[in-house]
């Protein structure tokens, strides 16, 4: 045993770890139980064909397409009985896409539509889609040539998975499956990680100007070690006097920016502070999500 | 104060602050324990001692400290040069008039914590034996404590209506004599 626990680890360091093998080809394997296993985890109700055409993914057909022409078997038997989810993909994200930006509209009424777009765009993009994926266990589901699966490929396959809920349960369903799995990513991240803005003093005059209130006002509210190589300055943003919000920073300029920001942030009502965003399971007499937020 | 960006919340929490404390009229020994509790950073949240979170702390005016009690005359300050029969003894009026820094600068010293941050922590601290403070040091400054001790009015300083309204505790017979 010892003997050969040596040879196996002599081997691993001359050859390296072995290239991962996708969880389909590894023992005890059933698609269909899988699949059902899926549908019940996320307390859906897929339709189980919908489901598992949803996890093809074009470059895996393309791939079996060539083994089995490798194979020269004749070009009746190459002809693969399966659909792509191409189409369930476009639905998934074209529906992803309206119901995020539509539900961050309603957690942030205030928020101007450019950074509810990002915000939207954040939470729909790769990253956060691919983790999610990973984490509900759709990378072992889904078919693709390339073991791990590449991020894009997952991304489409979510897509997919969420473009198959929306033909099986409806769109009440897929929006309420979406905020309970997209939305939480949401959950300790900043307004301006997700929203890029060049010029927030820019912007913040804009918006005082819109609401009729009066100009902002830098002070200088503390400063610490003004001569040394680490300085910390306070500035505050006064609009006719009162505060409006202060920030700290390491040069005067980045602190009057840092205080436009916040002042932002509380004008956006996105501070850390904000009461938290509804994910209460839908009642039956409450009015539908959808429908409530397109009578806004 | 929640709502700042993460590299900004960051750099604001771990600056280090300069401390300005006025010793006019004021014990060494509480000027000593305000001066060690911020040399150390114990006064912040963040505090740990390996973390080198201490601040900055200017003290002025250490020339007009006041010792309360006979302490002048009786606090004896010992020091020994190494050599045979150099043990010194010179009692805080004498040390105060040869050098005014060295009382708080010993206090704060000794109220550290014995270890090899105590060096780092003493070239923090800046002490002045009266009112004039080099430019950088006075663009450095953040705020300025309060001080420890209330410092009582002499009679002089009081106004005639003062006086006037405070109540007579006795009133004396018609031949007392005042001394």
């Amino acid at each position: 045993m010892k003997a050969y626990t040596y040879l196996m680890a002599k081997k691993l360091k001359l050859e390296g770890p072995s290239p991962p093998k996708p969880r389909s080809q590894q023992p005890h394997w059933d698609h269909h139980a899988e699949v059902q296993a899926f549908s019940s985890r996320l307390h859906e109700n897929f339709s189980l064909e919908v489901l598992k055409t949803a996890f093809i993914n074009p470059c895996y057909l393309q791939a079996e397409h060539r083994r089995r022409q490798g194979l020269a078997v004749g070009a009746e038997a190459t002809a693969l009985a399966l659909e792509d989810n191409v189409q369930l993909r476009e639905r998934g994200e074209s529906f992803t896409r309206s119901f995020l930006t539509d539900w961050c509209r309603a957690s942030f009424p205030v928020l101007p539509s450019d950074g509810v777009e990002s915000v939207a765009g954040h939470l729909a993009g790769s990253e956060v889609v691919t983790y999610v994926a990973r984490n509900l266990g759709v990378d072992d589901l889904a078919m693709s040539a390339d073991c791990p699966v590449p991020d894009d490929v997952l991304h489409s396959t979510f897509m997919a998975v969420v473009g198959a809920l929306l033909e099986s349960s409806g769109p009440e369903r897929t929006g309420l499956f979406l905020r309970d799995f997209l939305g939480p990513q949401l959950i300790g991240k900043d307004l301006f990680d997700m929203w890029t803005v060049v010029n927030p003093m820019g912007l913040l005059v804009e918006e005082l100007t819109k609401r009729n209130v009066a100009l902002p006002e830098p002070r200088l509210i503390r400063a610490a070690g003004a001569s040394t190589v680490l300085p910390l300055y306070f500035v505050g943003l006064y609009s006719n006097k009162k505060l409006l919000a202060q920030g700290p920073g390491e040069t005067l300029a980045a602190a009057e920016e840092e205080a436009a920001r916040v002042a932002l942030r509380i004008l956006y009502g996105y501070t850390e502070n904000r009461r938290p965003l509804d994910f209460s399971p839908l009642q039956q007499h409450q009015q539908p999500l959808i429908q409530s937020i397109s009578s806004n | 104060m929640s709502s700042f960006s993460r590299s900004a919340q960051q750099w604001a929490t771990f600056a280090r602050s300069w401390f300005l404390i006025d010793a006019r009229q004021q014990p060494p020994g509480k000027i000593a324990t305000m001066c060690s509790v911020r040399l150390q950073g114990k006064h912040k949240p963040i505090y740990h001692a390996l973390s080198d979170c201490g601040d900055h702390v200017v003290v002025i005016n250490t020339k007009h400290i006041a010792f309360s009690g006979n302490k002048w005359e009786q606090k004896v300050y010992s020091s020994h040069t190494g050599y045979p029969g150099g043990f010194k003894q010179v009692t805080a009026a004498q040390l105060h008039q040869k050098d005014p820094k060295a009382i708080v600068k010993l206090a704060v010293y000794g109220m550290l914590p014995r270890n090899l941050a105590r060096r780092t922590m003493m070239q923090r601290l800046h002490i002045f034996p009266d009112d004039e403070l080099p430019e950088d040091i006075r663009a450095n400054i953040t705020e300025e404590l309060q001080q420890p001790r209330e410092i009582p009015r002499r009679l002089s300083e009081y106004t005639q209506e003062e006086i006037d309204a405070f109540p007579r505790l006795w009133t004396p017979p018609e031949d007392y004599k005042m001394k």
